[in-house]
């Protein structure tokens, strides 16, 4: 009796808990009165390298339909582009931008330095995948709101699946020759990363092998995306979510989770000191890190930053794999290094 | 000296030359300034120079960078002179076809071509190879454009255009009288083309040789999509990592300088070749122009014409088709791969496309017609010297195509980010860099095209009591009229594409389609970017032919059989 | 008052000389011509009368009123004149009315006024049926012609007219020198015309300058200047002549195998040491037996040595006796000689003309 008592209760509470769940804002606390103040700043603008254009397109309506009265505006380019914009504009004096997105960590350290960013403590950290929490700034200048991975992919109608390479050090292997697709360090802070990676993991003789594959060299992680569709080349170390877009096209790529690691790119945001719109960027700070948000990003097949938000199928979620990645000193440092390295051995 | 004897109309010559020099000058000066500038601390030095040239790998990628633009030059006119000729001097059939083909070709960006070839010709699994594999047997393509010989050949299908146009404004007015008296004597039409008719277009070649050249060395986005992956050290890449994080503007700017050297040089080089030969084909009279006739070569002359344009329109535009209205341009020919959802997409449902749209074709309108105005009198005024030193302002006028966009937009930034002028964030920045950017051309082809015509006939209208521009007006303009619809054209079409000062000068509200083309091939997305690049194609094409329409009678055409 | 004057015009591009010490002044009304060889500076002479190029050094003047000068000019279109250029430069982009009605709408007549004195003009020149034509559609007389009618109906104080017949046919260029000089006469408009054809600044001139390497030699009126030219240059240049030179020794001027006494000529005291004279072609007679002695002639016997006929007349040259000299004789069509035939000469040395 007491049994069938409480399953009554759980069998009317379970869908009243369902409805509760399913609430549609996720709001956190003095939202209202950080949206009433942005709304006088009436639009934000925002320089991003997160992701692709349609998916900043994509976040910038969510952030207009979620906030009726601000208008969201974004560029978005390169990581090295949009750090040079914003340094040219903060030499002349002109504050266009309100926040800021860059990939390549190692601008955080410089635009602190600088004195460019103000802090924030977002209320909606909370919300934030725990793996993520170390790669936010503990004075609160820039916290990570996107994720991305450096993985193995490869052409299926060429290459089957028994055959593709299961770890980086495979990529090594002489029957790649010819058919590897990189990206360059120098145009992509992506690219830059998963260099010192590999040299902290397997020293830099690991691309002094590579070389040995003739890799084709791109410029952006995205480049591999390209070549694998040409069927120029067959596997590449490519971007898990501009790979996973083109694959939802119908065109024929697959991803492979490196077992000894994918490269988990962390990709911070801050709020700019002479920010034009300092609420609204707050305002959007949050909104960056919300179930919103993610839900959009995910739907363009970038990895979810929030707790709550799961990958849909054919992606992995960043708790499932193995990832790794180097510290921000080792990428601040590490980089340039890098690219002198990468010049050397490649000649380019 | 006494009022009267003054020409009023110096006034407005010495104002355009100001705004000349505040278009060109001011930020090249601010260039060759922070050369020598330390970073940091502002002081004059050497340093950058040391560090700019201080590496073998910098040096190689200038030379590479003056080989690849010698080279381009050179296939370019071995593309163009005879596709001018063909269509202007021979009974070639099919000339309409060649003309639109040709077109078509200038208004591809370069990138987007480049893109495409290398889908034909990548070393793997270009079309051309699989269908050379498929048709001998053989185990691998022959085609790589992976290579300096694909490079210079992706380049030069875009910059032959220009040879085609400058050579083919000066055939037109030739009159066939020169032809016939080489003929009378003997000389067979071959012999008389290259000793008679293509000599005399010399000037217009020369020109046309030294914008294919600047170009070539000037361009980025080719250079990133084939020379990197081909591990080709070239400048503007080179320059790209003088920009990197942290950026040394100052070291960059050292850097540049040597093209400035070059572009004089050039410039020296064009005016003692063709100094003492007088140009002036056109009078007041003039003969008639008939088209030789090639009997069945004609047949072959198509076919050189069609495979020329086959390279640089016909196969890209079909890979451009194919992945525009592709689901998955991977997945290749397929009736079930095909989809308008791309041009939906970017017609539709991105807004950004259709702003994107109106402000590529106003600022470069707006921009072609300022490079033109303004290189038109600044021609004239060397022309006819109205002022002293006529000379260093040809010069001026056609510094800026040196610079490699990147640059010249940065100069732009700093000149025009700090008071008394401020631009940044408006149209017009983009639109002056624009102007600055393509005022050589422009003023090429003012330059040849006002040559063209006997000073006499202006003189005529001062004598009668007109002043210089009554001249200007009613009697140098409307015979340009041809001539000049040509010369913006020039300038529009290039405007619509440009990209490496535009990716550096554009905010949210001014936002182009060659930015957001780029975009899209740094991310990956072929199918989007190809139905971008197709919009771009037809909507050029389209203002284009409405353009034509509006351009009236001919006068440059002689005599007819009465 | 002159209507023009020009006081020691040079003209000097880089190290040349183009016009060196010009002075010449017109009479309202006057035509006159700058006769000489291509490069003798007459159109840079032209040019700056028009007004496109200052003179290095002089200057030019216009009813009285400086126009011209180193330090500051007026420019052309200031200076109400009209100018015929050598290629025409009709206005390709305009119809023949338009381009004749052209100065008198910078002139700001009214469209009735404009209208009827562009068909006034069309009728004098005869084009009144092509007014409506583009040029590209006319041969090269009706340009010329255009030319003119444009030039004149704007009334210009003087009229500058650049070698305009030089592209047209042989009995074209005739007609047209005739039609010029009518032109004048009916407009009496001052005139400046520049060519290297004697015959037409023969035909159209009140005057002649010629002129040579930069410099007038001689500014005459075409009768004089055919009879009595004062330079080896102007007596070779217009007409055809024959050199005489010679020495005086006592009371006789001694040529080649010849001498005439010094009392025949015009200014016998003149003639001292060597001396040259002109002596043209028409001015010397042939004979198959010695004429009859005179007080004017002069008589010299020959060979002929060389012949040709031209319809019109006889282009003889004979060898005095004795003589290296050869002299081309013009005889009329009836006056037959053979090659070799011994002849007589006959000469009136008041007929020869003393060069400097």
């Amino acid at each position: 009796m007491d049994i069938a008592r409480s399953s009554i209760k759980w069998i009317v509470l379970t869908p009243l808990l369902f409805l509760a769940c399913a609430a549609p804002a996720s709001a956190f606390e003095g939202e209202q009165t950080l949206y009433e103040a942005a709304k006088k700043e009436k639009e934000l603008t925002w320089y991003t390298a997160h992701y692709g254009s349609e998916t900043a397109a994509a976040v910038c309506n969510g952030f207009e339909k979620k906030y009726p009265g601000i208008k969201c505006n974004y560029i978005r380019t390169t990581a090295q582009v949009a750090y040079q914009r914003l340094a040219q504009d903060q030499k002349a004096g002109l504050a266009v931008a309100s926040v800021f997105s860059s990939t390549d960590a190692s601008h955080y350290g410089r635009l602190k330095q600088d004195g460019w960013l103000q802090p924030y403590r977002t209320k909606n950290v909370a919300e934030l995948i725990d793996a993520f929490k170390p790669y936010n700034d503990p004075d609160d200048m820039f916290v990570a709101t996107a994720a991305g991975l450096v993985l193995i992919t490869y052409n299926t109608s060429v290459v089957a699946a028994k055959d593709a390479p299961k770890k980086w050090t495979d990529l090594l292997d002489p029957k790649w020759k010819d058919h590897v697709s990189i990206g360059h360090p120098s145009f992509s802070g992506y690219v830059g990363t998963w260099v010192v990676q590999m040299r902290k993991s397997y020293g830099w003789d690991y691309f002094k092998k590579l070389e040995l594959n003739k890799p084709r060299i791109g410029r952006s992680i995205n480049d591999t995306v390209t070549m694998l569709n040409a069927k120029e080349s067959w596997v590449a170390a490519g971007p898990s979510a501009t790979t996973l877009q083109s694959k939802d096209k119908g065109n024929p790529l697959a991803l492979v989770y490196p077992e000894d690691g994918a490269i988990l790119m962390v990709s911070p945001t801050g709020i700019l000191k002479n920010a034009p719109a300092p609420n609204a960027a707050k305002l959007f700070e949050e909104y960056l890190l919300s179930r919103e948000c993610n839900e959009i990003m995910v739907k363009q097949r970038e990895e979810s930053v929030n707790k709550s938000v799961k990958p849909l199928p054919g992606a992995r979620s960043i708790a499932e794999i193995k990832t790794i990645r180097p510290t921000y000193e080792e990428i601040d440092k590490g980089i340039p290094e890098v690219k002198e390295l990468f010049r050397d051995t490649f000649g380019i | 000296m006494r009022w009267r004897h003054l020409d009023k109309s110096v006034f407005l010559w010495l104002l355009l030359v100001a705004a000349l020099l505040l278009l060109v000058i001011n930020p090249l000066a601010r260039l060759v300034w922070s050369s020598f500038q330390h970073g940091a601390t502002g002081a004059f030095t050497l340093d950058n120079y040391v560090a700019a040239y201080g590496r073998w790998r910098y040096v190689e990628a200038l030379v590479n960078s003056v080989v690849l633009g010698l080279a381009v030059a050179a296939v370019c006119v071995v593309f163009g002179v005879p596709l001018a000729w063909a269509v202007s001097r021979t009974d070639m059939p099919g000339k309409g076809l060649v003309w639109a083909a040709i077109l078509g070709t200038f208004i591809m960006p370069s990138y987007l071509g480049a893109v495409a070839w290398i889908l034909l010709a990548g070393p793997n699994a270009g079309w051309l190879n699989r269908a050379y594999m498929g048709l001998t047997g053989a185990a691998a393509g022959p085609f790589n454009i992976y290579t300096k010989a694909g490079l210079v050949l992706v380049i030069a299908c875009y910059s032959f255009p220009y040879m085609f146009v400058f050579t083919r404004s000066a055939l037109d007015l030739i009159s066939s009288e020169m032809e016939e008296a080489a003929t009378t004597l003997g000389a067979g039409v071959l012999r008389t083309t290259l000793r008679v008719t293509l000599p005399l277009t010399l000037p217009a070649m020369m020109a046309a040789f030294i914008v294919a050249f600047l170009e070539a060395i000037a361009l980025f986005g080719v250079p990133a999509l084939i020379a990197l992956p081909g591990r080709i050290q070239l400048m503007t890449t080179t320059l790209w990592q003088f920009f990197e994080f942290p950026p040394r503007v100052q070291v960059a700017a050292a850097y540049a300088m040597p093209l400035l050297g070059i572009t004089a040089l050039l410039f020296w080089l064009q005016q003692r070749l063709i100094a003492r030969k007088g140009y002036v084909a056109l009078t007041g009279k003039g003969g008639e122009r008939r088209m030789v006739k090639l009997g069945s070569w004609r047949w072959v002359m198509l076919a050189y014409c069609l495979f020329v344009t086959s390279l640089s329109f016909f196969l890209p535009m079909v890979v451009v088709l194919q992945a525009a209205f592709a689901k998955a341009w991977g997945r290749g020919f397929s009736l079930d791969n095909l989809t308008l959802a791309n041009l939906k997409f970017v017609v539709v449902d991105q807004p950004i496309t259709r702003a994107a749209t109106l402000h590529t074709f106003v600022y470069g309108g707006a921009s072609a017609a300022l490079a033109l105005g303004l290189a038109l009198a600044i021609a004239y005024i060397v022309h006819r010297r109205l002022v002293p030193f006529g000379n260093a302002l040809s010069y001026v006028a056609m510094a800026p195509f040196v610079i490699p966009g990147i640059v010249l937009a940065i100069g732009f930034y700093a000149a025009y980010t700090s008071p008394p002028l401020v631009l940044y964030g408006t149209a017009w920045i983009l639109i002056l860099a624009f102007t600055t950017r393509f005022l050589p051309i422009a003023y090429a082809n003012s330059n040849a095209a006002l040559r063209a015509i006997n000073p006499e006939l202006e003189d005529a209208v001062r004598i009668l009591g007109g002043g210089r521009l009554l001249a200007l007006r009613r009697v140098v303009g409307p015979l340009l009229k041809r001539g000049l619809a040509g010369a913006f054209l020039l300038v529009f079409i290039p405007a619509t594409r440009e990209l490496s000062s535009a990716i550096f000068l554009y905010t949210t509200g001014t936002q182009v389609l060659s930015v957001l083309l780029f975009d899209k091939s740094d991310e990956g997305n072929f199918e989007y970017l190809s139905a971008i690049g197709l919009i771009l194609v037809i909507g050029t094409v389209a203002l284009v032919l409405a353009g034509f329409r509006l351009v009236g009678r001919d006068f440059m055409l002689k005599r007819t059989a009465a | 008052m002159s209507k023009l004057a020009l006081h020691h015009v040079s003209c000097r591009f880089g190290g040349i000389t183009a016009v060196d010490d010009v002075s010449l002044e017109l009479e309202a009304g006057e035509f006159v011509s700058l006769l000489g060889p291509s490069g003798c500076g007459k159109t840079t002479t032209l040019r700056m009368i028009a007004g496109f190029l200052n003179p290095s050094v002089g200057t030019i003047e216009m009813d009285g009123d400086m126009i011209s000068s180193p330090a500051s000019a007026l420019p052309p279109e200031k200076r109400n004149m009209s100018m015929i250029f050598q290629s025409y430069a009709i206005w390709p982009n305009m119809t023949v009315a338009e381009n004749v009605a052209f100065g008198l709408e910078v002139r700001r007549l009214s469209r009735a006024a404009v209208r009827a004195k562009v068909d006034h003009i069309l009728d004098v020149v005869r084009l009144a049926a092509l007014r409506d034509r583009y040029p590209a559609e006319l041969s090269g007389g009706q340009q010329q012609r255009v030319a003119l009618a444009r030039a004149i109906v704007v009334q210009p104080a003087v009229l500058l007219l650049d070698e305009p017949l030089s592209n047209l046919d042989a009995n074209l260029r005739e007609e047209m020198r005739y039609e010029i000089r009518r032109l004048h006469d009916e407009f009496q408009i001052t005139t400046v015309y520049v060519t290297h054809d004697q015959a037409e600044a023969m035909v159209t001139s009140d005057r002649i300058a010629v002129m040579n390497q930069g410099r007038i030699e001689q500014v005459e009126e075409p009768r004089a200047l055919y009879a009595r030219p004062l330079t080896r240059f102007v007596a070779g240049f217009i007409g055809r002549t024959n050199f005489l030179e010679g020495e005086v020794h006592g009371a006789e001027v001694v040529f080649d195998h010849f001498a005439i006494a010094l009392a025949r000529f015009v200014e016998p005291p003149a003639l001292r040491g060597k001396v040259a004279f002109s002596l043209r072609p028409q001015s010397i007679h042939l004979h198959r037996r010695p004429p009859a002695a005179s007080e004017r002639t002069c008589v010299i016997p020959g060979r002929i040595v060389q012949r040709a006929y031209l319809g019109e007349h006889w282009d003889y040259v004979v060898r005095p006796k004795d003589a290296e000299l050869q002299l081309r004789v013009t005889a009329r069509p009836h006056e037959v000689f053979e090659l070799n035939e011994h002849v007589w000469l006959e000469l009136e040395p008041s007929q020869m003309a003393m060069l400097r």
